[in-house]
């Protein structure tokens, strides 16, 4: 190995590192801000020693702070890493994990559920995820049904992606058009994305999902890697292209019903994220996977202790705070940036 | 046929106005008032309307039980058109026990609903009304579509029971008198309310009780999440009124949900639950006509079950109510100030009986009775 390269390296570890250690603060953060405001002792004695703290506290910060914590650091890695996936499948700059109408079609599942009001015998709180998760899956299958009559080309994917988004967003509309205002209401709250829905039942399986959903692809890091030098050259050092998108294809289906079940349509994330890794550490995938899910939690955890400083009892969905945090962060790095990112 | 009483009701007031000429002063003072058959009107919006003196063909676009109120149980013979979803969607039950009392109701003309942009000009102007009655929030958001009503020669007359201020309740009360041509009913029906409210005012001031914490949320989502919770009008408006602190003050705008730490830190004292019929909802509070308390109850239940709520002060002390979210907006939300009222300062309103204020007033302005789940404690 050449000193050069070995210098970039250990740069990049040093960013990840870096970022890391960022994102261990932000959480801390996260955890100490809330409208009951508890000093910090207090949240100190409720996480380590429960039983010597005010019951309220404990309930507080084991409840309902720690669930909201885990899964908007859970959700936020989920989306920046679907969206770099994406990004690299389809060689587009504009893709997220929502580009092929994920996140629509998961809108119209909980749109459909909360319209009718019918819930899941057993299981009352899994029925409005259950419901995304199916549209979601649902989507999935067309997009990937058209894309394989063309041997899963990046174009085909994004048109019959963009035409499934349509599909699902005018559902969506027509399941708003037939609310009732307050069920309406409740629709429009899920679109935007809220992490109040966090408890200890969803931290769980969205964590199952997200683990799951990076551990598969572990192994075709390289080939990743490769693809975005483009099809022919991957093809040409041993790639099957068609083969390795479908694989991707269904792990960021799988991590954006994960991210998208509980907690609704958080935009944004997925899209910036990758942006801001890549400018960090480059298009190398060993760094870029792991550093855009980093950036992903760490947009979700800036947006979470925003929305609970600037509005302390009420709660303003996290969907519409991410992208007011992200863009300004993403501009900052255009701006300061030299190099070509993409 | 109606046209043609119409017509001739026009042509007789005609004759009384230039049949009097001598008394010039009287003469002036009606022509500006009371031109042909109409009469000017000021609706709540201080807007100044020219309306037939008695309308026979009324578009009437909420506010469906004040509307009983007043006009009494014929009141819908001067109906051609309502915003039906209004109704039917919003609270079905109470739809439901209307229309089995009064078929005239089902056969309505249905101009949409405004809100839900369903709301068509077309069917408006088509049902030919002579005036159309809309709700302050209706009229707002109809915007320049009022003009085009008004180029058909549809006059548009606002009330709002929505502010929940006795000002309002009261002109829009008269308002509904006049247009109904049940300008007594309506002036006793005001004087009751605004009585009623002074009553509730007065025990408050009288009660030297500290002031509690209240929350209330509206039960349409079920446990698992937090509903609305209001502040400044409606439901906020009552618990400003009866003197309680609206824990929701100064984070809320209008309406929207709280976090639920934020419940948690700051105790309530007392919890509504705003109910209503979301029949097909079944994890909703679901009250109103026909439903039995213990289904309230049932569906009540559960929120205790959420985190930290077996602790606080409310859910310690059995002070976890349910309200029907019906019942906030109309002329006999005073049933409800009574309720709120006792719940917080029970040596104050001891003598008051709150169901049976409600029972009464249904008994004496409403086609069907106070039978149901209206306004209950969770045992």
């Amino acid at each position: 190995m050449t000193t050069g390269y070995r210098r970039l390296v250990s740069r990049r570890l040093f960013v990840l590192a870096g970022s890391v250690l960022a994102l261990a603060l932000a959480t801390v953060g996260d955890i100490l801000t809330g409208p009951a405001l508890l000093g910090i002792w207090e949240v100190v004695v409720a996480l380590f020693h429960p039983s010597s703290a005010d019951s309220v506290s404990v309930v507080i910060i084991h409840a309902i702070r720690l669930p909201m914590t885990c899964m908007a650091l859970l959700v936020g890695a989920a989306l920046g890493l679907a969206g770099s996936h994406m990004q690299t499948i389809l060689g587009n700059p504009l893709a997220s994990p929502y580009t092929l109408g994920f996140s629509a079609a998961a809108g119209f599942g909980a749109a459909a559920s909360i319209l009718t009001g019918v819930s899941l015998p057993f299981l009352p709180a899994l029925t409005i995820p259950a419901s995304a998760l199916v549209a979601c899956l649902v989507a999935a299958a067309l997009v990937y049904g058209f894309s394989r009559l063309r041997q899963m080309s990046a174009e085909v994917m994004v048109l019959a992606g963009i035409a499934t988004l349509f599909l699902f967003q005018s559902l969506q509309s027509m399941a708003q058009y037939l609310a009732a205002p307050e069920v309406l209401q409740q629709i429009v709250f899920w679109l935007f994305g809220s992490l109040t829905k966090a408890n200890w039942t969803n931290v769980p399986i969205t964590a199952a999902v997200v683990l799951s959903g990076v551990l598969i692809l572990i192994p075709d890091t390289w080939r990743l890697t490769a693809l975005r030098m483009g099809d022919d050259r991957a093809a040409a050092i041993g790639v099957d292209v068609s083969r390795l998108r479908k694989r991707v294809f269904f792990v960021v289906a799988l991590l954006t019903a994960g991210a998208v079940a509980f907690v609704g349509t958080i935009g944004f994330v997925g899209l910036v994220a990758p942006h801001i890794a890549r400018m960090l550490v480059g298009e190398d995938q060993r760094f870029l996977q792991p550093m855009s899910a980093l950036m992903g939690a760490l947009v979700m955890m800036a947006a979470s202790i925003l929305s609970k400083v600037i509005s302390p009892g009420s709660v303003i969905p996290i969907g519409i705070v991410t992208a007011v945090v992200g863009v300004p962060f993403l501009f900052i790095l255009i701006i300061r940036g030299r190099r070509r990112f993409w | 046929m109606l046209n043609r009483r119409m017509f001739g009701s026009a042509l007789m007031a005609l004759a009384v106005f230039t049949a009097a000429p001598s008394r010039a002063d009287a003469t002036s003072h009606a022509a500006s008032d009371h031109t042909a058959g109409t009469i000017v009107v000021t609706d709540v919006l201080d807007r100044k309307v020219e309306v037939p003196a008695s309308a026979k063909r009324i578009l009437l676009g909420f506010y469906f039980e004040d509307f009983y109120a007043v006009g009494g149980p014929d009141a819908y013979d001067q109906v051609v058109a309502i915003s039906r979803d209004a109704w039917e969607k919003w609270r079905n039950l109470q739809w439901k026990a209307y229309t089995a009392c009064d078929s005239r109701l089902e056969g309505l003309i249905d101009v949409g609903e405004i809100d839900a942009g369903t709301f068509s000009v077309e069917a408006a102007i088509a049902a030919r009304p002579d005036v159309a009655i809309l709700a302050d929030w209706q009229y707002s958001a109809l915007g320049d579509v009022v003009d085009r009503l008004a180029a058909a020669h549809i006059p548009v007359v606002v009330i709002d029971y929505n502010a929940q201020t006795v000002a309002k309740h009261v002109a829009s009360t008269l308002l509904l008198g006049q247009l109904l041509g049940q300008q007594d009913r309506a002036r006793a029906l005001a004087d009751e309310y605004a009585a009623a409210v002074a009553d509730v005012r007065a025990r408050v001031a009288r009660a030297d009780a500290p002031a509690s914490k209240v929350y209330l949320e509206l039960g349409n989502r079920g446990p698992d999440e937090f509903g609305n919770t209001y502040t400044g009008h409606m439901w906020g408006a009552m618990i400003d009124l009866v003197g309680g602190r609206n824990i929701a003050d100064g984070q809320v705008g209008k309406w929207a949900p709280l976090s639920a730490e934020y419940v948690l830190a700051r105790n309530p004292d007392v919890i509504f639950v705003a109910g209503s019929g979301w029949l097909g909802r079944d994890r909703a509070v679901v009250m109103g006509p026909g439903i039995d308390p213990a289904l309230t109850h049932a569906r009540l239940a559960p929120y205790l079950g959420r985190p930290g709520w077996q602790d606080l002060r409310a859910v310690r002390q059995g002070q976890v109510h349910a309200l029907y979210h019906g019942g906030a907006r109309t002329l006999y939300d005073y049933a409800y100030l009574q309720y709120m009222g006792k719940v917080l300062f029970p040596t104050a309103f001891a003598d008051v009986d709150p169901q049976a204020t409600l029972e009464r007033f249904f008994a004496t302005y409403l086609p069907i009775r106070a039978e149901g789940s209206y306004m209950t404690r969770l045992p």
